[in-house]
Protein backbone atom coordinates (compact mmCIF):
# COMPACT_ATOMS: atom_id res chain seq x y z
CA UNK A 1 0.00 0.00 0.00
CA UNK A 2 1.31 3.42 -1.13
CA UNK A 3 2.59 5.62 2.43
CA UNK A 4 1.04 8.41 1.39
CA UNK A 5 -2.16 7.43 -0.34
CA UNK A 6 -4.41 9.47 2.00
CA UNK A 7 -3.06 12.30 2.17
CA UNK A 8 -2.67 12.11 -1.41
CA UNK A 9 -6.35 11.75 -1.40
CA UNK A 10 -6.78 14.79 1.15
CA UNK A 11 -4.27 16.83 -1.55
CA UNK A 12 -6.16 16.11 -4.46
CA UNK A 13 -9.50 17.31 -2.79
CA UNK A 14 -7.47 20.51 -1.73
CA UNK A 15 -6.64 21.04 -5.63
CA UNK A 16 -10.04 20.69 -6.11
CA UNK A 17 -11.21 23.86 -4.40
CA UNK A 18 -12.05 21.66 -1.13
CA UNK A 19 -10.35 24.09 1.47
CA UNK A 20 -11.94 21.44 4.22
CA UNK A 21 -9.46 18.71 3.43
CA UNK A 22 -6.81 21.13 3.99
CA UNK A 23 -7.84 21.67 7.20
CA UNK A 24 -7.90 18.41 7.80
CA UNK A 25 -4.20 17.83 6.73
CA UNK A 26 -3.00 21.06 8.69
CA UNK A 27 -4.69 19.43 12.18
CA UNK A 28 -3.13 16.17 11.17
CA UNK A 29 0.25 17.38 11.40
CA UNK A 30 0.75 20.69 13.02
CA UNK A 31 2.05 19.25 15.96
CA UNK A 32 4.88 17.32 14.24
CA UNK A 33 5.54 20.68 12.26
CA UNK A 34 5.81 22.69 15.33
CA UNK A 35 7.62 20.35 16.75
CA UNK A 36 10.13 20.28 14.00
CA UNK A 37 10.55 23.84 14.26
CA UNK A 38 11.22 23.93 17.28
CA UNK A 39 14.51 22.70 16.20
CA UNK A 40 15.31 26.44 14.91
CA UNK A 41 12.84 28.76 17.52
CA UNK A 42 13.00 27.52 21.09
CA UNK A 43 9.80 29.58 21.99
CA UNK A 44 6.98 27.42 21.41
CA UNK A 45 4.46 30.51 20.56
CA UNK A 46 7.13 31.47 17.85
CA UNK A 47 7.48 28.33 15.87
CA UNK A 48 3.88 28.03 16.26
CA UNK A 49 3.71 31.08 13.91
CA UNK A 50 6.58 29.75 11.61
CA UNK A 51 4.60 26.85 11.39
CA UNK A 52 1.29 28.84 10.68
CA UNK A 53 3.70 30.61 7.71
CA UNK A 54 4.70 27.10 6.28
CA UNK A 55 1.22 25.86 6.30
CA UNK A 56 0.07 29.10 4.04
CA UNK A 57 3.01 28.39 1.82
CA UNK A 58 2.06 25.16 1.68
CA UNK A 59 -2.02 25.77 0.66
CA UNK A 60 -0.58 28.53 -1.75
CA UNK A 61 2.42 25.79 -3.22
CA UNK A 62 -0.47 23.25 -3.64
CA UNK A 63 -1.15 23.53 -7.19
CA UNK A 64 2.41 22.59 -7.73
CA UNK A 65 2.55 19.62 -6.05
CA UNK A 66 2.21 16.60 -8.02
CA UNK A 67 2.68 14.33 -5.84
CA UNK A 68 6.04 12.89 -6.74
CA UNK A 69 7.19 12.54 -3.15
CA UNK A 70 5.23 12.08 -0.11
CA UNK A 71 3.07 15.14 1.44
CA UNK A 72 4.74 15.28 4.57
CA UNK A 73 7.84 15.50 3.16
CA UNK A 74 7.47 17.91 0.59
CA UNK A 75 5.67 19.76 3.83
CA UNK A 76 8.87 19.29 5.99
CA UNK A 77 10.86 21.42 3.14
CA UNK A 78 8.67 24.11 3.30
CA UNK A 79 9.02 24.45 6.81
CA UNK A 80 12.39 23.52 6.90
CA UNK A 81 13.05 26.63 5.08
CA UNK A 82 10.56 28.96 6.32
CA UNK A 83 12.27 28.17 10.07
CA UNK A 84 15.72 29.23 8.35
CA UNK A 85 14.67 32.23 6.44
CA UNK A 86 12.54 33.15 10.10
CA UNK A 87 15.68 32.82 11.73
CA UNK A 88 17.80 34.72 9.41
CA UNK A 89 15.64 37.96 9.36
CA UNK A 90 15.44 37.80 13.17
CA UNK A 91 19.19 37.95 13.53
CA UNK A 92 19.01 40.48 11.19
CA UNK A 93 16.34 42.92 13.14
CA UNK A 94 17.58 45.83 14.93
CA UNK A 95 18.41 44.55 18.96
CA UNK A 96 17.12 46.29 21.52
CA UNK A 97 19.43 46.60 24.33
CA UNK A 98 18.75 47.54 27.60
CA UNK A 99 21.75 48.80 29.76
CA UNK A 100 19.79 48.70 33.00
CA UNK A 101 19.42 44.70 32.55
CA UNK A 102 22.24 42.00 32.60
CA UNK A 103 22.09 39.71 29.31
CA UNK A 104 20.57 36.85 31.48
CA UNK A 105 17.68 39.06 32.78
CA UNK A 106 16.93 40.63 28.82
CA UNK A 107 17.27 36.93 27.43
CA UNK A 108 14.33 35.70 30.30
CA UNK A 109 12.64 38.81 29.29
CA UNK A 110 12.75 37.74 25.69
CA UNK A 111 11.45 34.36 26.41
CA UNK A 112 8.25 35.98 28.59
CA UNK A 113 7.48 37.96 25.69
CA UNK A 114 7.80 35.07 23.29
CA UNK A 115 5.08 33.01 25.40
CA UNK A 116 2.93 35.67 26.43
CA UNK A 117 3.03 36.97 22.12
CA UNK A 118 0.37 34.43 22.06
CA UNK A 119 -2.60 33.33 23.69
CA UNK A 120 -0.72 31.29 25.92
CA UNK A 121 -3.18 31.19 29.25
CA UNK A 122 -2.04 29.68 32.42
CA UNK A 123 -5.74 27.81 31.56
CA UNK A 124 -4.07 26.75 28.15
CA UNK A 125 -0.76 25.34 29.91
CA UNK A 126 -3.33 23.49 32.27
CA UNK A 127 -4.82 21.63 29.80
CA UNK A 128 -2.21 21.05 27.60
CA UNK A 129 -0.64 18.93 30.65
CA UNK A 130 -4.34 17.60 31.44
CA UNK A 131 -4.38 16.19 28.09
CA UNK A 132 -0.40 14.48 29.05
CA UNK A 133 -1.89 13.46 31.94
CA UNK A 134 -4.93 11.67 30.50
CA UNK A 135 -3.52 9.88 27.46
CA UNK A 136 -0.38 8.40 29.27
CA UNK A 137 -3.31 7.22 31.80
CA UNK A 138 -5.22 5.84 29.43
CA UNK A 139 -2.27 3.95 27.38
CA UNK A 140 -0.51 2.39 30.62
CA UNK A 141 -4.79 1.13 31.12
CA UNK A 142 -5.12 -0.76 27.89
CA UNK A 143 -4.41 -4.19 27.28
CA UNK A 144 -1.42 -5.14 26.45
CA UNK A 145 -1.44 -6.22 22.74
CA UNK A 146 -3.35 -2.84 22.17
CA UNK A 147 -0.61 -0.61 24.06
CA UNK A 148 1.70 -2.11 22.48
CA UNK A 149 -0.05 -1.62 18.74
CA UNK A 150 -0.56 1.89 19.42
CA UNK A 151 3.24 2.58 20.68
CA UNK A 152 4.74 0.73 17.58
CA UNK A 153 2.70 2.97 15.56
CA UNK A 154 2.88 6.29 17.18
CA UNK A 155 6.22 5.71 18.75
CA UNK A 156 8.62 3.74 16.31
CA UNK A 157 6.60 4.92 13.02
CA UNK A 158 6.05 1.34 12.12
CA UNK A 159 3.72 0.64 9.03
CA UNK A 160 0.31 -2.07 9.66
CA UNK A 161 2.13 -5.19 8.36
CA UNK A 162 5.47 -4.52 9.85
CA UNK A 163 3.43 -4.13 13.17
CA UNK A 164 1.57 -7.36 11.86
CA UNK A 165 5.47 -8.91 11.70
CA UNK A 166 6.69 -8.21 15.11
CA UNK A 167 3.17 -9.05 16.48
CA UNK A 168 2.45 -12.05 14.35
CA UNK A 169 -0.62 -11.46 13.87
CA UNK A 170 -2.85 -10.91 10.52
CA UNK A 171 -2.80 -6.64 9.22
CA UNK A 172 -6.05 -6.64 10.01
CA UNK A 173 -5.97 -7.09 13.62
CA UNK A 174 -3.17 -4.85 13.75
CA UNK A 175 -5.66 -2.41 12.28
CA UNK A 176 -8.27 -3.45 14.66
CA UNK A 177 -5.94 -3.18 17.60
CA UNK A 178 -5.24 0.44 16.87
CA UNK A 179 -8.42 1.81 16.63
CA UNK A 180 -9.83 -0.14 19.71
CA UNK A 181 -6.76 2.01 21.51
CA UNK A 182 -7.29 4.84 20.01
CA UNK A 183 -10.80 4.60 21.02
CA UNK A 184 -10.09 3.82 24.42
CA UNK A 185 -8.16 6.70 25.10
CA UNK A 186 -9.87 9.41 22.60
CA UNK A 187 -12.98 8.54 25.23
CA UNK A 188 -10.70 9.40 28.32
CA UNK A 189 -10.04 12.35 26.60
CA UNK A 190 -13.62 13.75 25.65
CA UNK A 191 -14.37 13.14 29.05
CA UNK A 192 -11.33 15.84 29.97
CA UNK A 193 -13.08 18.15 27.51
CA UNK A 194 -16.70 17.79 28.18
CA UNK A 195 -16.42 17.26 31.81
CA UNK A 196 -13.61 19.31 33.12
CA UNK A 197 -12.48 22.16 31.26
CA UNK A 198 -15.26 21.95 28.12
CA UNK A 199 -13.00 23.30 25.55
CA UNK A 200 -12.89 19.99 22.59
CA UNK A 201 -12.73 23.21 20.15
CA UNK A 202 -9.22 24.17 21.36
CA UNK A 203 -7.85 20.77 19.80
CA UNK A 204 -8.90 21.55 16.26
CA UNK B 1 -20.55 7.32 15.10
CA UNK B 2 -20.52 4.35 13.34
CA UNK B 3 -17.58 2.31 14.49
CA UNK B 4 -16.57 1.11 11.21
CA UNK B 5 -16.04 4.43 9.79
CA UNK B 6 -14.67 5.58 12.99
CA UNK B 7 -12.16 2.39 11.87
CA UNK B 8 -12.00 3.86 8.78
CA UNK B 9 -10.87 6.92 10.14
CA UNK B 10 -8.03 5.16 11.92
CA UNK B 11 -6.60 3.65 9.36
CA UNK B 12 -6.73 6.60 7.09
CA UNK B 13 -4.70 8.32 9.51
CA UNK B 14 -1.94 5.79 9.88
CA UNK B 15 -2.10 5.96 5.86
CA UNK B 16 -3.12 2.56 6.17
CA UNK B 17 -6.54 3.00 4.03
CA UNK B 18 -7.14 1.43 0.73
CA UNK B 19 -6.82 4.39 -1.73
CA UNK B 20 -10.88 3.82 -2.92
CA UNK B 21 -12.23 3.97 0.78
CA UNK B 22 -9.62 6.96 1.22
CA UNK B 23 -11.12 8.94 -1.41
CA UNK B 24 -15.11 8.85 0.22
CA UNK B 25 -13.39 9.00 3.30
CA UNK B 26 -11.99 12.69 2.53
CA UNK B 27 -14.75 13.82 1.01
CA UNK B 28 -16.95 13.16 3.95
CA UNK B 29 -13.68 14.45 6.72
CA UNK B 30 -13.49 17.45 4.58
CA UNK B 31 -17.06 18.25 5.87
CA UNK B 32 -18.04 16.69 8.98
CA UNK B 33 -17.12 18.35 12.06
CA UNK B 34 -16.92 15.48 14.76
CA UNK B 35 -14.77 13.50 12.40
CA UNK B 36 -12.32 16.43 12.19
CA UNK B 37 -12.72 16.96 16.07
CA UNK B 38 -11.72 13.10 16.16
CA UNK B 39 -8.62 13.20 13.73
CA UNK B 40 -7.45 15.95 15.48
CA UNK B 41 -7.64 14.15 18.94
CA UNK B 42 -5.46 11.42 17.29
CA UNK B 43 -3.03 13.75 15.85
CA UNK B 44 -2.99 14.54 19.75
CA UNK B 45 -2.66 11.15 21.31
CA UNK B 46 0.04 10.50 18.63
CA UNK B 47 1.67 13.93 19.61
CA UNK B 48 2.06 12.75 23.46
CA UNK B 49 2.72 9.46 22.52
CA UNK B 50 5.94 10.93 20.95
CA UNK B 51 6.52 13.21 24.10
CA UNK B 52 6.54 15.80 21.99
CA UNK B 53 7.64 18.61 24.86
CA UNK B 54 7.09 21.90 24.14
CA UNK B 55 4.32 21.78 21.67
CA UNK B 56 1.00 22.83 22.74
CA UNK B 57 -1.65 20.14 22.28
CA UNK B 58 -4.60 22.49 22.80
CA UNK B 59 -2.99 24.79 20.05
CA UNK B 60 -5.82 26.84 17.94
CA UNK B 61 -2.92 26.56 15.27
CA UNK B 62 -5.51 25.12 12.61
CA UNK B 63 -7.91 27.45 13.58
CA UNK B 64 -5.36 30.56 12.57
CA UNK B 65 -4.39 28.93 9.46
CA UNK B 66 -8.17 27.93 8.50
CA UNK B 67 -9.12 31.27 9.22
CA UNK B 68 -5.77 32.77 6.90
CA UNK B 69 -6.68 30.95 3.96
CA UNK B 70 -10.78 31.78 4.19
CA UNK B 71 -9.06 34.80 2.21
CA UNK B 72 -7.12 33.23 -0.06
CA UNK B 73 -8.56 31.78 -3.58
CA UNK B 74 -9.35 28.04 -3.63
CA UNK B 75 -6.68 26.14 -5.22
CA UNK B 76 -7.78 24.80 -8.01
CA UNK B 77 -5.49 23.09 -10.45
CA UNK B 78 -6.79 22.88 -13.77
CA UNK B 79 -7.48 20.64 -15.97
CA UNK B 80 -5.65 21.94 -18.96
CA UNK B 81 -2.45 21.10 -16.91
CA UNK B 82 -3.14 17.55 -17.31
CA UNK B 83 -4.59 18.20 -20.89
CA UNK B 84 -1.62 19.88 -21.61
CA UNK B 85 0.59 17.25 -20.15
CA UNK B 86 -1.53 14.55 -22.24
CA UNK B 87 -1.94 15.82 -25.59
CA UNK B 88 1.07 14.74 -26.96
CA UNK B 89 0.34 10.67 -26.07
CA UNK B 90 -3.01 11.69 -28.01
CA UNK B 91 -1.91 13.09 -31.06
CA UNK B 92 -2.12 10.41 -33.34
CA UNK B 93 -6.11 8.64 -32.93
CA UNK B 94 -5.79 5.28 -31.63
CA UNK B 95 -7.07 3.54 -34.59
CA UNK B 96 -3.69 4.62 -36.23
CA UNK B 97 -1.48 3.61 -34.18
CA UNK B 98 -1.36 -0.12 -36.04
CA UNK B 99 -1.00 1.49 -39.01
CA UNK B 100 1.79 3.64 -38.51
CA UNK B 101 3.41 0.28 -36.89
CA UNK B 102 2.35 -1.17 -40.16
CA UNK B 103 4.20 1.46 -42.22
CA UNK B 104 7.25 1.47 -40.29
CA UNK B 105 7.89 -2.23 -40.83
CA UNK B 106 7.30 -1.50 -44.40
CA UNK B 107 9.46 1.72 -44.31
CA UNK B 108 12.25 -0.46 -42.89
CA UNK B 109 11.52 -3.33 -45.46
CA UNK B 110 12.22 -0.82 -48.43
CA UNK B 111 14.80 0.88 -46.82
CA UNK B 112 16.77 -2.94 -46.48
CA UNK B 113 15.52 -3.51 -50.44
CA UNK B 114 17.79 -0.03 -51.29
CA UNK B 115 20.12 -1.04 -49.10
CA UNK B 116 20.46 -4.77 -50.89
CA UNK B 117 20.14 -2.92 -54.46
CA UNK B 118 22.37 -0.04 -53.73
CA UNK B 119 25.13 -2.58 -52.21
CA UNK B 120 24.75 -5.24 -55.44
CA UNK B 121 25.82 -2.59 -57.88
CA UNK B 122 28.31 -1.59 -55.65
CA UNK B 123 30.12 -5.30 -55.92
CA UNK B 124 29.11 -5.40 -59.67
CA UNK B 125 31.09 -1.53 -59.94
CA UNK B 126 33.93 -2.94 -57.79
CA UNK B 127 34.29 -4.63 -61.01
CA UNK B 128 34.37 -1.90 -63.53
CA UNK B 129 37.89 -2.89 -65.55
CA UNK B 130 36.24 -5.57 -66.98
CA UNK B 131 32.97 -4.16 -68.63
CA UNK B 132 35.29 -0.69 -69.29
CA UNK B 133 37.81 -2.99 -70.84
CA UNK B 134 35.21 -5.15 -72.43
CA UNK B 135 33.26 -2.27 -73.93
CA UNK B 136 37.06 -0.42 -75.16
CA UNK B 137 37.60 -4.05 -76.68
CA UNK B 138 34.72 -3.96 -78.80
CA UNK B 139 35.37 -0.23 -79.79
CA UNK B 140 38.79 -1.20 -80.32
CA UNK B 141 37.63 -4.14 -82.47
CA UNK B 142 35.39 -1.93 -84.14
CA UNK B 143 38.01 0.42 -84.80
CA UNK B 144 40.51 -1.90 -86.01
CA UNK B 145 39.67 -3.53 -89.20
CA UNK B 146 38.82 -7.22 -89.59
CA UNK B 147 41.56 -8.33 -91.22
CA UNK B 148 43.87 -7.38 -87.93
CA UNK B 149 42.72 -9.15 -85.63
CA UNK B 150 45.89 -8.90 -83.47
CA UNK B 151 44.90 -5.71 -82.30
CA UNK B 152 42.21 -7.78 -80.10
CA UNK B 153 42.79 -7.19 -76.59
CA UNK B 154 42.08 -9.73 -74.18
CA UNK B 155 40.66 -7.99 -70.90
CA UNK B 156 42.86 -8.85 -67.85
CA UNK B 157 40.57 -11.09 -65.44
CA UNK B 158 40.62 -8.92 -62.24
CA UNK B 159 39.66 -10.99 -59.06
CA UNK B 160 36.22 -11.32 -58.18
CA UNK B 161 34.15 -11.48 -55.05
CA UNK B 162 30.98 -12.55 -56.10
CA UNK B 163 31.85 -15.27 -58.82
CA UNK B 164 30.25 -18.16 -56.68
CA UNK B 165 26.75 -17.58 -56.58
CA UNK B 166 26.72 -16.10 -59.97
CA UNK B 167 27.99 -19.41 -61.29
CA UNK B 168 25.16 -21.32 -60.06
CA UNK B 169 23.03 -18.69 -61.41
CA UNK B 170 24.50 -18.73 -64.50
CA UNK B 171 24.01 -22.88 -64.89
CA UNK B 172 20.66 -22.43 -64.09
CA UNK B 173 20.03 -19.73 -66.57
CA UNK B 174 21.93 -22.08 -69.14
CA UNK B 175 19.45 -25.08 -68.12
CA UNK B 176 16.88 -22.73 -68.09
CA UNK B 177 17.67 -21.64 -71.66
CA UNK B 178 17.65 -24.93 -73.41
CA UNK B 179 13.86 -24.95 -72.55
CA UNK B 180 12.98 -21.19 -73.10
CA UNK B 181 11.89 -19.81 -76.55
CA UNK B 182 14.40 -18.54 -78.95
CA UNK B 183 13.69 -15.10 -78.80
CA UNK B 184 14.58 -15.57 -74.90
CA UNK B 185 17.04 -17.30 -75.79
CA UNK B 186 18.95 -14.91 -77.65
CA UNK B 187 18.93 -11.67 -75.01
CA UNK B 188 21.68 -10.01 -73.82
CA UNK B 189 21.71 -11.73 -70.04
CA UNK B 190 21.49 -15.24 -71.29
CA UNK B 191 24.30 -14.44 -73.42
CA UNK B 192 26.38 -13.27 -70.14
CA UNK B 193 24.96 -15.93 -68.27
CA UNK B 194 26.51 -18.43 -70.80
CA UNK B 195 29.80 -16.58 -71.22
CA UNK B 196 29.60 -16.51 -67.29
CA UNK B 197 29.11 -20.31 -67.43
CA UNK B 198 31.67 -20.75 -69.84
CA UNK B 199 34.10 -19.66 -67.64
CA UNK B 200 33.12 -20.86 -64.31
CA UNK B 201 33.76 -24.43 -66.22
CA UNK B 202 29.99 -25.03 -66.90
CA UNK B 203 29.35 -28.55 -68.54
CA UNK B 204 29.83 -27.58 -72.41
CA UNK B 205 26.97 -30.48 -73.17
CA UNK B 206 25.03 -27.41 -74.89
CA UNK B 207 26.04 -25.36 -77.42
CA UNK B 208 23.84 -23.29 -77.20
CA UNK B 209 25.80 -21.03 -75.31
CA UNK B 210 28.56 -20.84 -77.65
CA UNK B 211 26.31 -19.93 -79.99
CA UNK B 212 24.47 -16.54 -77.76
CA UNK B 213 28.06 -15.21 -77.61
CA UNK B 214 28.94 -15.83 -81.52
CA UNK B 215 24.77 -14.31 -81.83
CA UNK B 216 26.21 -11.47 -79.44
CA UNK B 217 29.14 -10.76 -80.77
CA UNK B 218 27.55 -10.48 -84.30
CA UNK B 219 25.37 -7.74 -83.26
CA UNK B 220 28.28 -5.88 -81.14
CA UNK B 221 29.76 -5.83 -84.83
Amino acid sequence: MSADVSDLSLVRRVQGGDKGAFDALVRKYQHKLVKLVMRYVRNPAEAEDIAQEAFIKAYRALPQFRGDSAFYTWLYRIAINTAKNAVVSRDRSPIEYNIDRSSDAAEESYDMQGRMKDSETPEGLVLTDEIRRTVNAAIEALPEDLKTAIVLRELDGLSYEEIAAAMDCPVGTVRSRIFRAREAIDRRLREVFEGGLGRTEDLG
Amino acid sequence: MNEELDSQLSAMFDNELPAAECELLARRLSRDEELKGRWSRYAAIGATIRAEGGVRLNTNLAVRVNTAISSEPAVVVTKSVEIVREQPRRAMPRWLMPLSSVALAASVAAGAILFLRYESPTQVASQPAPATSGSQTLVANTAASPAAPDSYVVPKTLPRRSVVPSTQLANYVVAHSEFSSPVNRRNLLSAFMASESGTAGAPSGSDEPNEDVTDDAKTAH
